[in-house]
């Protein structure tokens, strides 16, 4: 699969219009539906090539864009998400900066 | 004219050669797509989602139907309430400058929301009608055009089928008018045979009275020469001698 491809297991004939929502490969039990102690035999079981988890991140991107923002009739919601998400995301980044405005000596 | 009839007719075979074949592609098309969609459960085709249900704005009803099964209905807000109080009082969130910030911000933000959010929203789903509205137009047009077209081939094939008649009529009037060719003709060769036979017949007759004549003339000749000086005087006698008769009487 190069840079820009569709996956390999997408078959237009099988499958039908491609969805970049769908996951095209063998469907697993979903995480939620696993037992603990199956939980190291689920993770063997994944992916982790850099390639697989760039195409995962892909596909949440595109479940948020279907469900938020590509209805017809979207409200203010997909625009709250991004600037909460990326202030809670730039407060993680400058965590190290920020404790150094604690008021309080003890807690 | 025959010619040009025959490349017509290829015409239009070809025309409804080509028709059946656009037919016949569509149909299998259309058998195909049903086949793949009815049969394979993997073959599927996205349709646009209603947007997600949200609370407060932005966050998501599934994490409140989450916390719905173990807590009800205030379990999601008391874990929030709990959780940023315990983040809040060891200052893991650090409520610096950027914080009162933000709440300033958040306020005009909901105050934005809530005074422009309808005006806007009525505005953008006006928009978003005339826009779906344009497309389903155009859709539309496209859609008649080619029933148009359809409407058109169907007429022009129609007028061919009218064609072939006038071509049939054309065909009969050139036969005609080769008929009557061929009788004119036929008719000039009777007439120039019986200007021949006339001619011969004339002339046959011509050379029997010249040689008729000839001997007539001939045969006058021969009997004037024939006749004696003696046989002229008994004849002349004897005429007179008649003409005497004939006063007496």
């Amino acid at each position: 699969m190069g840079f820009g491809d569709y996956p390999v297991e997408y078959n237009p004939q099988k499958h039908g219009p491609y969805d970049p929502a769908r996951f095209y490969g063998k469907q697993d039990i979903p995480l939620a539906q696993v037992k603990l102690g199956e939980l190291g035999a689920w993770f063997g079981r994944r992916n982790k090539s850099p390639n697989a988890m760039v195409a995962a991140i892909s596909r949440a991107f595109w479940r948020w864009q279907h469900k938020y923002v590509q209805p017809k009739r979207v409200g203010v919601a997909p625009f709250f998400q991004v600037v909460v998400g990326s202030s809670i995301l730039f407060y993680i980044l400058n965590y190290d900066r920020i404790t150094s405005h604690r008021n309080y000596k003890y807690h | 004219m025959l010619s040009r009839a025959l490349l017509s007719a290829q015409q239009s075979r070809a025309l409804a050669l080509l028709g059946s074949r656009a037919t016949a592609t569509s149909a299998s098309h259309a058998a195909a797509s049903q086949t793949n969609e009815g049969d394979l459960p993997e073959f599927r085709r996205r349709v646009r989602e209603e947007p997600g249900k949200v609370r407060m704005g932005f966050i998501p009803e599934e994490w409140f139907q989450f916390f719905y099964n173990k807590t009800g209905v205030t379990g999601p807000y008391t874990f929030a309430f709990t959780l940023s109080t315990y983040l809040v009082s060891k200052e893991i969130y650090v409520l610096e400058h950027e914080f009162y910030n933000g709440i300033s911000l958040a306020i005009i933000c909901v105050a934005g929301v809530k005074i422009f959010g309808p005006k806007v929203a009525a505005a953008l789903d006006r928009e978003v009608d005339e826009f779906e509205k344009s497309w389903v137009q155009n859709r539309q047009n496209q859609k008649d055009y080619c029933s148009e077209g359809i409407e058109l081939e169907k007429k022009l094939q129609s007028s061919m089928e009218a064609q072939n008649m006038l071509i049939q009529a054309k065909r009969e009037n050139v036969a005609l008018q080769l008929e009557a060719n061929y009788r004119q003709r036929l008719m000039t060769v009777f007439n120039e045979v019986k200007k021949r036979l006339e001619y011969q017949t004339e002339k046959q007759n011509i050379e029997r009275r010249i040689a008729q004549k000839n001997l007539v003339e001939w045969v006058v000749a021969k009997v004037k020469a024939s006749i004696t000086p003696d046989q002229e005087k008994q004849n002349i006698d004897r005429c007179i001698a008649d003409l005497a008769n004939l006063s007496k009487a």
